[in-house]
């Protein structure tokens, strides 16, 4: 049966794990054996989209097509980009639907960028599995509302995927410590990621996973002490120089290099090298200056922290464990800040960057029927609602709801001969739906009669991804009315369509792409050798084979500049059959060599 | 009392005296509720106000872990959709019946006699403290001293203690619930709670105290 994978599709890295026998495990790159892949993607030139560790070297030469944390962007609009990251971006311009990266001449929407890290994942899983794969659980953060949801399982479907259930990430998490340790009782998961915070409350239970109430900053992770940090190197610049995105860019990847080396050490230096202007910034910092640098930010997650414990009805001191995920948890100033919340120091048995991708990988295990003593129970995160009279934000089924969630609305006209009944649906806690993020609008069409009399029933559902469906039942008739939505910050089915199809066009690119550069390297493989063999060996040539083969490495020469890995492989067989005989004789007069001195040695 | 005794079949491996439980025994087929289901005979509970929270929680686990999406993914669509509807059934069921209020509340619903938390009417044993208490808030929101914060935190205590009594003393009620006084003591008692709980939100959000549920704003 075709395995399923659980994926950890992280702001700064991803990780894809299976469910074995013995527990879960994290699934490899091939070639290197690497278990992160960093959540890069690089769009050059030409075509070619890099996506990983390479993509992440781009993106001091390339800021604006390298894009390094797309997840901060999933379902988003235009309007909800922030200031700094409209600089460190290209963006269109637009009023509508879901932002889109300027990269080059193409835009391309978060779902688009990461399929590509998702695709890439894809290939490692398939490699180590021995087989397709085409069915995953992803992860995302506890707090992703309906439309960032819905933008992940985009992604997925982008990348061949099948995504069979979104889970949360401190969720994942848990499920992981759990497999691991068998624990009955309250515990909490505080989640620092690259750009997102969650934290959430569960009670375990024979096996039962309840989560008891979630919260969390979807703006808040550990990019934001990266930042924060580069801000120092980049003051003892110019103000123009320090202004340019290839150097905001070297210098939040020197950031990141001091702030994990303060995890270790009392003080460091944020260094900055720019060789091509042929200057350099240093600033020596110490913990303490860091400490003092990214306070705001760190207590920025005491609120929700004492939020959740309000929500779920639990002390500080009734919580047993406290599960610290994501690698920002490893710097020592957040470890304090957990200790001090919870009145004890957080739980680290489990690699932090790895946790979330094993709970996925146990998830997919649970989905296959794999792990039946164990069960989910997750929350809807954040208050989902419908706009009333006077633009008041109706609640209809609040946060920390266990899902799946159904909640039925009754719906009638205000005018005689109305002929549709708009609904404008809204997630947040906010009193006024304008403060909330607004998720879709709803035209459900229904008879004209007079006002007041038709009854539409409506049924909101929000199923175990977190993700909201609407259905609409006339109550005169009993038939279920088809309702037409539109996401507001997500994809139109046509937009997803047209994706799709791209998206089979570049894969068959990428594909290209791969083997173009594959047969260059073999070209230049064979070519070296030859004219190796030419310099030692030319007396064996015979009349007339020089030339052949001269021809023949012409040949491939030309071909190795074009961009057909065919003309390439063809011109390799051309030159391998013209030196076939040549490479004999030259075999054979090593080999008469070799007899010749064993001989000589042996008398 | 198991709701439904009478004979049902499984829609989709046909097999009878499937009884009320939630999904077909045979095939694991999750099954549609049965008609005049409510949120005590989903959990296989008699209608009945006082409980027992852990059999309670156990119930709800028995019938997540038949019901959950999780446990029917690889099912055809019909089996998945009633898996997602009952599921969610079920949820509400637990998340009613285990919080007395709540329980409180569903039951005079189910008893045809709602109680409408827009309600204006203060209700009588709290009008003197509510009068009083908007007054003071009033006075903190024109003027702010350090001393009408202090009072008004004080009242606030007094009326969190307030309000966990009158939730406490309902566990009395359900004990010996029985006859017709019943309804409208419980719709008092309930009213009482619904408004000092808003009276408390507004003490709360005048004080400043509110914990930024949604940080992103």
């Amino acid at each position: 049966m075709e395995r399923i994978v659980g994926i950890d599709l992280g702001t700064t890295n991803s990780l894809v794990a299976v469910l074995e026998t013995d527990g879960p495990r994290v699934l490899t790159e091939p070639e290197t054996g690497a278990r992160l892949l960093p959540s890069a993607v690089a769009f050059l030139p030409g075509g070619e989209v890099v996506v990983g560790r390479r993509a992440r070297e781009l993106a001091p030469d390339h800021p604006f097509e390298a894009i390094l944390s797309v997840k901060r962007f999933m379902g988003l609009g235009f309007e909800h980009v922030s200031d700094d990251d409209r600089r460190r971006y290209r963006f269109v311009d637009q009023r509508a639907g879901a932002v889109r990266f300027a990269v080059g001449d193409r835009a391309v929407t978060p779902p688009e960028v990461s399929a590509h890290i998702l695709r890439e994942l894809k290939r490692w899983a398939e490699h180590a599995l021995g087989g397709p794969v085409t069915k995953a659980v992803i992860t995302v953060p506890a707090y992703f509302n309906d439309s960032q949801r819905q933008a992940t399982k985009d992604a997925g479907r982008l990348a061949g995927l099948e995504v069979l259930r979104l889970v949360n990430e401190p969720t994942a998490a848990a499920l992981a410590y759990g497999l691991d340790k068998r624990e009955e009782g309250t515990i909490a998961v505080y989640d620092l990621g690259g750009g997102t915070f969650d934290i959430s409350v569960l009670k375990l239970r024979a096996g039962v996973f309840e989560v008891l109430a979630t919260n969390g900053d979807t703006r808040l992770g550990g990019d934001d002490l990266d930042a924060r940090l580069a801000e120092v190197v980049l003051a003892e610049l110019p103000p123009e120089l320090a202004g340019r995105p290839s150097v905001r860019a070297r210098a939040r990847a020197a950031a990141e290099r001091a702030k994990l080396a303060l995890s270790d050490q009392a003080q460091t230096e944020v260094a900055l090298d720019l060789p091509e202007i042929g200057r350099q910034a240093r600033a020596a910092i110490t913990r303490h200056d860091f400490e003092h640098l990214v306070r705001d930010i760190v207590t920025r997650t005491v609120a929700p922290c004492r939020q959740v414990l309000k929500d779920a009805g639990v002390e500080a001191r009734e919580v047993q464990e406290v599960v610290a995920v994501g690698g920002s948890t490893r710097v020592p100033f957040v470890r304090r800040q957990i200790a001090e919340i919870f009145g004890r120091p957080a739980l680290v048995d489990i690699d932090p960057d790895e946790v979330v991708a094993l709970g996925a990988g146990i998830q997919a295990g649970i989905l296959s029927g794999g792990r039946r003593d164990m069960l989910l129970l997750d929350v809807v995160p954040l208050s989902l609602g419908i706009e009333t009279m006077g633009g008041v934000f109706t609640r209809l089924i609040d946060r920390n709801t266990t899902i799946p969630a159904t909640v039925k609305e009754t719906f009638t006209t205000a005018v005689d001969s109305q002929t549709s009944v708009d609904v404008h649906v809204l997630q947040g806690e906010r009193e006024l739906a304008a403060d909330n993020r607004s998720l879709a609008r709803f035209k459900i069409p229904i008879a004209a009669l007079p006002a007041g009399v038709p009854r539409l029933e409506v049924t909101f559902l929000v199923d175990a991804n977190g993700i909201l469906s609407v259905t609409a039942a006339d109550m005169r008739t009993g038939l279920e009315r088809s309702v037409e939505v539109k996401p507001s910050y997500g994809l139109t089915e046509e937009e997803m369509e047209r994706m799709l199809e791209e998206s089979i066009d570049h894969a068959e690119d990428d594909v290209r792409q791969r083997q173009l550069r594959e047969a260059r390297v073999e070209a230049d493989v064979i070519l070296a050798a030859t004219r190796q063999s030419l310099a030692t060996h030319g007396p064996v040539l015979v009349p007339g084979e020089g030339d052949a083969i001269g021809a023949a490495v012409a040949g491939l020469e030309a071909a190795r500049s074009g961009e057909d890995y065919v003309q390439i492989r063809d011109a390799i067989d051309a030159l391998s059959r013209a030196t076939e005989p040549f490479a004999r004789r030259v075999m054979d007069e090593s080999l008469r060599e070799a007899l010749a001195s064993r001989r000589l040695e042996e008398l | 009392m198991d709701g439904n005794e009478q004979e049902r079949q499984c829609w989709r491996c046909g097999s009878t005296n499937i009884r009320g439980g939630p999904v077909c025994p045979h095939c694991e087929a999750p099954q549609p509720l049965p008609p005049g289901s409510d949120l005590f005979t989903v959990l296989g509970l008699p209608r009945k106000l006082v409980l027992d929270t852990d059999d309670l929680e156990r119930r709800y686990h028995a019938g997540a872990r038949a019901l959950h999406p999780d446990r029917h993914q690889t099912a055809e669509p019909r089996a998945r959709e009633l898996s997602e509807r009952a599921s969610a059934v079920l949820n509400r069921a637990y998340r009613t019946l285990r919080d007395p209020v709540a329980r409180g509340r569903y039951w005079l619903e189910l008893h045809g006699s709602p109680l409408h938390v827009d309600n204006k009417e203060v209700p009588a044993a709290l009008a003197a403290d509510v009068f009083e208490t908007q007054e003071q808030l009033e006075d903190l929101r024109t003027s702010p001293t350090p001393e009408r914060h202090a009072e008004v935190r004080r009242v606030r205590d007094a009326l969190a203690a307030r309000l966990r009594g009158l939730k406490d003393d309902l566990s009395g009620l359900y004990a010996g619930a029985n006859g017709d006084g019943l309804l409208g003591e419980l719709k008092r008692r309930l009213s009482e709670i619904a408004y000092l709980r808003t009276l408390l939100g507004d003490i709360d959000s005048a004080l400043g105290d509110e914990c930024g549920a949604d940080s992103r704003h």
